[in-house]
């Protein structure tokens, strides 16, 4: 791209025409520089295998943790079934499903990926994934194990899109070490939104380290809350809340911000748009993040205090169990049957369960799931699966439906809309209405 | 130049005028062909990567296609995208705000550093060339994702930059992750990354007769009036080309943007530049029939510019060896 310096020198008195050509030059050079805007590519040769011997591409995102365990179980499923090979692909979460689009928009797709509900909708719809549903009936995916409403929230228009890998519910992660140090108390389930913010404005006073992230930009939170106040955030593929819920909920947090219980809004974007390793409460800017109870053992690896994980305030009975991410197959895959065999091993087998343990989050077969728990040894691992089994007595009898189409659209959305409200650019109540316009205008609900 | 391989022919005996004109254009012909031969690896790469996606985007721009579909499957839209993008989608024109901004206050700056140094430069010293590759090195590097990297950690608030700072006594900003310094600290990337224009002036500068400077010595002028009145008018070709270039480099930043806000153009939208709202409607919203309606408006108002460009520069570039007009 630099262009070579030597095309420019003017040089000394010459004739005229050179005028022209030195014009023309430079717009030689400058044209394909315009053009570079509109044109990208690519197309690569699909490694195809005879019938016995097949190789499956297989692709998620995750940690280097996900990626060492992930990695055990397959090589299992190789040793059990030598003809099965694997090509793993994996990578941080960030960028992960730009490079899922691409692939499939090439026509490249991993016959096995990892997908949240943040897409599973979107490539159903589109007709990217393999329906399991016939697989599921006839038994070559067993999903009997599975909590109901974990093979529900696979389903998208009737249709089995994804097998759960794990079920997690939202959790508060607390610095414990830092509270002992002050003798202060812990955050407790059940505590109300109003004693939270209380209890982490006494935090920011005592520990000089601010209470609580500020969770306004948080999704999951403000589900939990709408869920709490009788709405949700989806309701038969429409939104499910008003722009009075958003403006309680963003002066709420504008409240907390004045009362001192969050860190200043530059580090609350930081919180914000940052990976799990790096939350507040792992870097030491806040003493609560706003996470998924399975990520407890990703935080623990990265900070030496010791982390607690509550539910988030308000009634639990608001929180349910969610498939934390499936395994999807590729609708256009030559190799059905060994993909399909492949990711019933991983949701059913019981030593692939146990080399998998909860890093996905529970184990989806609720026997594996036993074993699980009965031979965990990870200090962090066991504290997921003791604190979300104990909420699990909590929930409420029903959980949301999967977030339809354009749902990851309406969580950037939350992001940019509370973090004007937080960065004071807008108010609570215009952001309230300029979030229901562009939660709408994602989802496509007119 | 291209001398073709004639055929070892005996002595040609004259020829009618006609058949002599039927061989010349036959040789031309043959001419022709090799030529295109020589140009072909250009030629399949301008048309395979270029030319024939460019035109597929043309028609995508009126389709609603997802990169999920196949193309024979998405559904042709007509002017849709292209009303959405001018009435309704208010992120369309913050980005377009935040890129102008951008181009019009790095640009500017980005060519008077390159300029500057140039001149510094541009002395008879030891070392001198060691000096300019030094002064080039973030050039190379430019584009580049690490750069971006260590840019963002150095204006994190914990970051080199307020460290550095806070030795004088002075607290620092976010940068990054504040919406008012956000799009500055872009900025100040894209200035840093002087050396491809500043090499360019460096070689103008050298091409200017030192006679001219030396006159004006001797009639006392000012070194002020010898920058105004000799080095600019003698280098005005050079800063033209320098022009257009990052003018059309500036309205593509992405890189920079991309990693600077983790691909969101946050905080609250201040690094949102045209490209990358553009990536995020096509890859992340999965909406690549807008994403190349957004890319061919842009593709039109940079060329536009660079027309505008082309046209003013006729009332300012002087070249050296043109008559008055």
């Amino acid at each position: 791209m630099v262009p070579f310096p030597r095309s420019a020198t003017p040089d000394q008195p010459t004739p005229a025409p050179r005028t022209t050509r030195r014009r023309l030059l430079a717009a030689a050079v400058a044209l394909p520089l315009i053009l570079g805007a509109g044109a990208c590519g690519g197309d690569d040769d699909k490694g195809g295998g005879s019938s016995d011997k097949v190789e499956l591409s297989i692709f998620w995102w995750g940690a280097d943790k996900r990626a060492e365990l992930t990695e055990q179980a397959l090589n299992l499923y190789t040793q059990k079934h030598p003809n099965v090979t694997f090509k793993k692909t994996w990578q941080a979460n960030q960028g992960y499903f730009d490079k899922l689009a691409t692939l499939t928009a090439g026509g490249n797709a991993p016959d096995i990926f990892q997908i949240d509900d943040n897409y599973i909708a979107e490539y159903a719809q589109r007709g990217v994934t393999l329906d399991l549903q016939s697989a599921a009936d006839g038994g070559k995916i067993d999903t009997t194990k599975f909590p109901k409403s974990l093979v529900e929230y696979g389903k998208v228009d009737g249709k089995l899109a994804g097998v759960a890998m794990g079920e997690n519910t939202q959790g508060l992660v607390f610095d414990k070490t830092l509270l002992d140090k002050f003798r202060l108390p812990a955050p407790t389930t059940g505590m109300s939104w109003e004693d939270f913010i209380k209890w982490a404005t006494a935090v920011s006073k005592t520990a000089k380290v601010p209470g609580t992230q500020d969770a306004s930009a948080v999704y999951q939170a403000l589900w939990v809350y709408l869920r709490q106040n009788g709405k949700d955030l989806y309701k038969d593929n429409k939104i499910a809340f008003d722009e009075a819920d958003i403006t309680k909920w963003f002066q709420m947090w504008k409240d907390a911000r004045a009362a001192g219980a969050t860190p200043t809004p530059d580090v609350i974007h930081e919180g914000n748009d940052s990976s799990v390793s790096k939350q507040l409460v792992v870097t030491g800017k806040a003493d609560t993040s706003w996470v998924w109870v399975n990520q407890m053992p990703e935080l623990k690896k990265n900070t030496k205090s010791e982390l607690g994980v509550v539910a988030y305030p308000g009634d639990p009975s608001a929180q349910w169990a969610r498939a934390s991410m499936y395994f999807s197959i590729f609708r256009g895959t030559k190799k059905k049957d060994a993909a399909i065999d492949v990711v019933n091993f991983l949701a059913n087998d019981p030593e692939a369960g146990k080399i998998l343990g909860t890093d996905r989050g529970l184990p989806p077969n609720l026997d594996v799931r036993k074993q699980v728990a009965a031979g965990v040894t990870d200090a962090s691992m066991k504290q997921t699966i003791e604190v979300q089994n104990e909420l699990g007595t909590k929930f409420g009898p029903t959980s949301p439906a999967v977030p339809p189409k354009g749902h990851s659209k309406v969580k950037t959305e939350l992001v940019r809309i509370a973090e004007e409200v937080t960065f004071g650019r807008s108010t609570p109540e215009a952001g309230a209405t300029a979030f229901v316009t562009a939660a709408k205008a994602a989802i496509g609900q007119s | 130049m291209a001398q073709m391989p004639v055929r070892p022919t005996a002595p040609v005996p004259p020829v009618p005028a006609a058949h002599r004109r039927g061989r010349v254009a036959r040789r031309r012909g043959r001419e022709d062909l090799a030529g295109y031969v020589f140009l072909s690896p250009w030629l399949l790469g301008l048309l395979g990567i270029t030319a024939i996606p460019m035109l597929i985007s043309l028609y995508l721009s009126f389709t609603d296609y997802s990169p999920l579909i196949p193309v024979t499957e998405s559904n042709w839209v007509g002017l849709e995208n292209y009303r959405r993008m001018f009435t309704a989608d208010p992120q369309y024109w913050h980005a377009v705000r935040v890129t102008v901004t951008f181009a019009l206050v790095a640009v500017p700056l980005k060519l008077a550093a390159a300029l500057g140094v140039a001149m510094l430069l541009n002395k008879a010293m030891r070392g001198i060339s060691a000096f300019r590759g030094l002064f080039y090195l973030p050039s190379l590097l430019g584009g580049s994702v690490a750069v971006a990297i260590v840019w963002r950690s150095m204006f994190n608030a914990d970051g080199a930059v307020n460290s550095f700072l806070s030795l004088f006594g002075i607290k620092g900003q976010a940068w990054v992750n504040d919406p008012t310094w956000a799009l500055p600290t872009l900025m100040l990337l894209a200035i840093w990354q002087f050396g491809a224009p500043m090499v360019i002036f460096l070689a103008g500068l050298k091409q200017v007769p030192i006679e001219l400077y030396e006159a004006a010595s001797v009639d006392g002028a000012s070194a002020w009036r010898k920058f105004a009145h000799i080095t600019l008018p003698m280098l005005s070709p050079v800063i033209f080309f320098n022009l257009v270039l990052e003018t059309i480099h500036g309205f593509q930043g992405f890189t920079s943007a991309f990693v600077l806000s983790n691909g969101t153009g946050g905080p609250v939208d201040s690094t949102l530049m045209y490209t990358l709202r553009l990536y995020n409607a096509g890859f992340v919203e999965l909406n690549m029939g807008y994403a190349s309606a957004m890319a061919w408006v842009f593709l039109l108002v940079v060329g536009a510019i660079t027309v505008v460009l082309f046209s003013t520069g006729r009332f300012w570039v002087h070249y050296s060896d043109s008559e008055e007009k």
